[in-house]
């Protein structure tokens, strides 16, 4: 027979703060201990080949880069990259709300462009030590960063079936600017670069209006509250930064231009940064 | 729509009406809302039973409750959800003490809930029950025609990819927002939260006298009067919110099973909350 308590099976050492809680129970928090939580892996970064900025281009954008990235590694930096889908991606999103499909059919159709460009990216890096990472495989980073290959992965979170309607409109909010940035966030990783055709952030999109500008250094909030219609960066990272525990910054860099994967890989500052304002 | 290739600024295209957009811009968003969504499983209704107020009760709570489902199984399409209860909570205690980050609790926690679908399924396994995982999603019209009950975990597959939370500390994405979003996704006919209150109050009715029953309010005017503690998950309701198919969600005592059965006749019972009318796809 059973022991119970309040009507519910208990054994001893069963106790703890959450104990009977609802997790909705806010006020709940404020009586927590206040701790940061560890860092997982702080000495990786992430890094994002941008799809339809980066893959799209071909040879031309996608083997200068790859040779940073190869040379960043053989300098003992550790990173993990991740890559975008692009124009193939935007198509099936095109497809599919043509024909009445909800926002978690077009992530997971959606979700498999960036696959591809991750097996093109490990098929072009193999040599180096180019390794496919899964989600699933995700704990195997250690052994992957210690045995010195390069892990590749796709952008997208794998949210795919589950990924919510979002407040306006029907595509999903999570692609793979925000899979790389949580990636990051729960990594508690050195910092997030993403790489894509622009020389970083700009007052508008450059390739559309003649008049933007280039900005070395924005609020994430401010972007959010009064930024532009159209930004290089999903909206849901802006959101996220601001209530992130480790990974409060994001850099953005061209990474049609020499050097500036490997300056960005050793630390330096290229491109732009947006950053989230005050620490939590 | 046509599949041709454009090129001309570097990058080779696939024309679609969403050609080199970035897809952040906010018109082009506002541009895509709109037009009918189709519904993949429409027939189908959810009972999400509840880890702490079911589950953890036993015997005496869930036996019951499994009859009302093996019941009404012979006259609807079932998809039973389970969330973990108290073993998910001392699994977050540890894990917060530890220096989890959000992600690592979310990917933790799932272990509970499967544990308490293999008890429902153990349950259910003479009457048509089997594990529903995530990558079997495609198949559930199989299952539901060959007159099972496929039972599955609530929690959502966002893993270490977890967002950090916009109230509290710990994962929001919990068993009520992916049961939701899966029934959502679908576009099922209903979904019912079964836990061990009677439905939605103004305050807790074991401590207030005054708690009165909310019978019927929107998403909206819950998340306005912003109550400090709710039976359900938080972020359940800004889904609740941007739901454009399942409207809303029932929440019933599956104490009194009863009540559950009630849902599906159509009798007024428990609480309902929803979505706003305008948000709502024809």
């Amino acid at each position: 027979m059973s022991e119970k308590r309040d009507g519910r099976i208990w054994i001893a050492g069963m106790d703890n703060v959450f104990s009977g809680q609802t997790i909705a129970n806010l006020d709940m928090y404020d009586t927590l201990p206040q701790s940061r939580p560890i860092r997982v892996l702080p000495d990786v970064w992430v890094a994002k080949i941008g799809g339809q900025s980066i893959m799209d281009r071909g040879r031309a954008a996608v083997f200068p880069i790859i040779e940073e990235l190869v040379a960043a590694k053989d300098a003992g930096i550790q990173f993990v990259l991740c890559v975008g889908g692009g124009t193939r991606a935007r198509h099936s999103y095109a497809l599919g709300l043509d024909l009445g499909m909800p926002t978690g059919a077009l992530a997971k159709i959606g979700a498999s462009i960036p696959v591809q460009n991750a097996r093109m990216l490990q098929m072009l890096t193999a040599k180096h030590g180019g390794i496919m990472v899964y989600h699933d495989d995700l704990e195997k980073l250690p052994l992957y960063l210690a045995t010195r290959c390069l892990p590749i992965m796709s952008g997208m979170p794998p949210f795919e079936f589950w990924e919510k309607s979002p407040a306006v409109g029907r595509l999903p909010s999570h692609r793979t600017d925000a899979g790389t940035y949580l990636l990051a966030e729960f990594l508690g990783a050195k910092g997030v670069i993403y790489i894509k055709d622009e020389d970083g952030l700009f007052t508008a999109d450059p390739k559309k209006d003649a008049k933007a500008r280039l900005v070395f250094h924005a609020d994430a909030g401010e972007l959010l509250r009064n930024g532009p219609d159209d930004l290089i960066v999903e909206r849901v990272v802006l959101d996220y930064m601001q209530r992130a525990k480790h990974v409060r910054e994001v850099r953005i860099l061209n990474g049609l231009k020499k050097g500036q994967v490997l300056a960005a890989l050793r630390g330096q500052a290229v491109g732009s940064v947006i950053a989230a304002g005050g620490a939590r | 729509m046509s599949s041709d290739l454009v090129s001309g600024d570097g990058r080779m295209h696939v024309k679609s009406g969403l050609m080199r957009e970035s897809l952040v811009s906010k018109s082009l968003n506002e541009a895509t809302e709109g037009g009918p969504i189709r519904r993949m499983v429409p027939d189908v209704s959810f009972i999400a039973v509840g880890g702490q107020s079911i589950m953890d009760r036993g015997a005496e709570a869930v036996l019951p409750l499994v009859k009302t489902i093996v019941a009404l199984r012979s006259r609807h399409k079932l998809v039973i959800g389970v969330g973990g209860g108290a073993r998910v909570r001392h699994t977050y205690a540890i894990g917060m003490d530890l220096g989890l980050p959000i992600g690592g609790l979310a990917r933790v926690m799932g272990a509970i809930e499967e544990q308490n679908r293999d008890v429902l399924v153990f349950l259910l396994g003479p009457h048509g029950g089997i594990t529903f995982i995530k990558d079997h999603l495609q198949d559930l019209p199989m299952w539901l025609d060959g007159g099972m009950i496929p039972v599955c975990i609530g929690q959502p597959p966002y893993h270490f990819w977890e967002p950090p939370p916009m109230n509290g500390r710990l994962p929001e994405n919990g068993t009520d927002v992916g049961l939701f979003l899966m029934a959502e996704l679908i576009g099922a006919e209903r979904i019912v939260y079964v836990k061990d209150v009677d439905g939605l109050y103004t305050a807790d009715p074991a401590v207030d006298p005054h708690a009165r029953l909310i019978a019927d309010i929107t998403a909206k005017e819950l998340m306005e009067k912003n109550l400090p503690d709710l039976p359900f998950d938080r972020e359940l309701l800004r889904c609740v919110e941007r739901s454009r198919l399942l409207g809303g969600f029932h929440l019933v005592n599956g104490l009194n099973p009863e009540s559950l059965q009630q849902v599906f006749e159509g009798t007024k019972t428990g609480s309902v909350i929803r979505a706003g009318a305008e948000r709502i796809a024809v």
